[in-house]
């Protein structure tokens, strides 16, 4: 009953079938929104070359025998748990893929080089579910991933830091004139990235909104522009990021929360954490924290450079 | 356990959108599916050219590129649909293209010469597929019709990255919160082999109902 075609062209139809959808797929993500902002002029990443070469690095003393500190030492390689996709945070050139830059990484770095001396990271890219799983069974000695501290986290892991105070914001596209904040988006549809503090604190603040998540950034940025919610409220940061790359959002309102990011450490070791709280008192204080802001989160926004949040000072660190 | 039972209405949505999911799509992809692979057997070239194509796309290309281009591309091209609507046709679309290739396995069990005795008893296309071939090729692909439905069930949970609240968006979210991964998603797990082992021991029972004592 059936009849089977010649081999040859069953292959040549469905290559060339596949390749005809996977075109589409580019033309459809690229016509959007790009993950990668624009490279920043002046100053940007290559000014960081100064910075690690005058990097503070540790006192033997301090790497405590048997400690994790000089476990970490010993096998000369930091493991770090952070994101690839995260424009001016962590982002990874596709091109080339050592090459990953922005805040969290670059700072994974100069805790590297406090520890071993060498700017010497491997990343292992976390899903933000399981930050928690990969510090208490010793995969990552560090999580650098925008990770809010809050107690319940605290429980069951230690926080470093805060190194970071951010907050949620809102964008909305470029023609709309109606949302001018958090205020005005009770009844609307809001986007939000999944697994993001965004999740739970629109319903917190505005509890008649519809929130739909999408997995990545420059998909929510594509949900927006297409017309899938009426916001899209992420990151302030990111935000400003992603309006300064796609004319067609814009950011509305000033950030409503305050999310302060710590660095993740394994659980019940307290001179880890006394250790790294350290060594950011130290970055803090000789001004290579603010020139890694500079260089990173510091090309979008206002152009100020904030001060370094108070190490302890949120509940959870 | 507390995270779970403090949130379980918020999962309890969840797991009724993935049974939703699952119940519509798998009723479209059994439809589907038998529409094709009727297709794919007629003695039309055109036809069979078509359906031939549909599976060789679907079966090639990843479900979760398909999920992509439905919610993300299509709205370029003008077509805005609600997201949950848009998982359950990609879904449907997929599936059937497995579902098509089971029951053309349970075709190809069915002796030619039963068709050729059906046509010379005068049978039309139509009734020899209806009353000779699809019965019992049907009957012959129950377990492994049950098995494309158990593969439609996992698949459910991609509809989570592109905005659908199932069950396993739904954990993500009350994980988001309570930072107990090993646990929530352990208990999530357990609910998807709980469904799944309801589709493989339903599709046991029919099988056995439906078999032929030869």
């Amino acid at each position: 009953m059936s009849r089977t075609l010649r081999r040859r062209s069953t292959i040549a139809a469905s290559l060339a079938l596949v390749a005809s959808l996977g075109l589409a797929a580019c033309g459809g993500s690229d016509s959007g929104s790009s993950a990668v902002p624009p490279s920043a002029s002046g100053g940007g990443e290559d000014a960081l070359q100064s910075v690690y070469d005058a990097a503070p690095v540790a006192d033997a003393a301090a790497l405590l025998s048997d400690s994790t500190m000089a476990a970490i030492k010993e096998r000369g390689v930091l493991r770090v748990a952070a994101a690839l996709d995260a424009p001016l945070l962590s982002q990874q050139d596709p091109s080339n893929p050592d090459d990953i830059q922005g805040f969290d990484i670059d700072l994974a770095k100069m805790l590297a080089i406090y520890i071993i001396g060498e700017p010497n990271i491997e990343v292992v890219p976390p899903a933000s579910e399981t930050r928690e799983a990969l510090l208490t069974n010793g995969t990552v000695d560090v999580v650098f991933n925008t990770y809010t501290i809050t107690e319940e986290r605290a429980q069951q892991i230690e926080f470093a830091g805060p190194y970071f105070v951010s907050g949620l914001a809102v964008a909305v596209p470029s023609d709309n004139t109606d949302i001018s904040g958090i205020d005005d988006l009770g009844g609307k549809t809001v986007i939000v990235g999944a697994n993001t503090p965004a999740v739970t604190a629109v319903p917190e603040q505005q509890p008649t909104a519809e929130v739909v998540s999408f997995a990545t950034d420059p998909q929510c940025v594509q949900a927006l522009t297409q017309g899938r919610g009426d916001a899209y409220v992420q990151d302030y940061t990111l935000l400003a990021a992603d309006a300064q790359s796609n004319a067609g959002i814009k950011v509305v309102g000033q950030p409503f929360t305050q999310e302060a990011y710590g660095i993740g450490l394994p659980p019940d070791d307290q001179d880890f954490k006394d250790f790294v709280n350290d060594w950011l008192e130290q970055i803090y204080a000789d001004g290579s924290w603010a020139a890694v802001f500079d260089a990173t989160l510091g090309t979008v926004g206002d152009g100020s450079t904030p001060e370094p949040p108070t190490i302890g000072s949120v509940p959870g660190s | 356990m507390s995270a779970l039972v403090e949130n379980w209405p918020a999962l309890l949505a969840g797991l009724g959108t993935t049974l939703l999911v699952l119940v519509t799509s798998a009723v479209g992809a059994l439809v589907l599916g038998t529409l094709v692979v009727v297709a794919r057997v007629s003695p039309v070239p055109v036809l069979r050219a078509a359906a031939f194509g549909y599976v060789q796309v679907l079966v090639n290309v990843p479900l979760l590129a398909l999920l992509l281009l439905a919610v993300f591309a299509l709205p370029d091209a003008g077509l805005l649909a609600p997201l949950t609507l848009t998982a359950i046709i990609v879904l449907t679309v997929y599936e059937a293209a497995y579902v098509a290739e089971a029951l053309r396995s349970g075709i190809n069990t069915v002796p030619r010469g039963q068709v050729e005795a059906s046509r010379a008893l005068g049978f039309t296309l139509s009734q020899t597929l209806r009353l000779v071939v699809v019965p019992q090729a049907a009957r012959a692909v129950v377990q492994p019709l049950g098995n494309v439905l158990i593969a439609l069930l996992m698949n459910t949970a991609l509809a989570a990255t592109v905005g659908v609240v199932e069950l396993t968006s739904a954990v993500n979210k009350v994980n988001l919160v309570q930072a107990e991964p090993i646990p929530i998603f352990g208990a999530a797990g357990l609910v998807y082999m709980a469904l799944a082992l309801v589709i493989g021991l339903g599709a046991g029972r029919i099988e056995k109902r439906v078999a032929i004592r030869r």
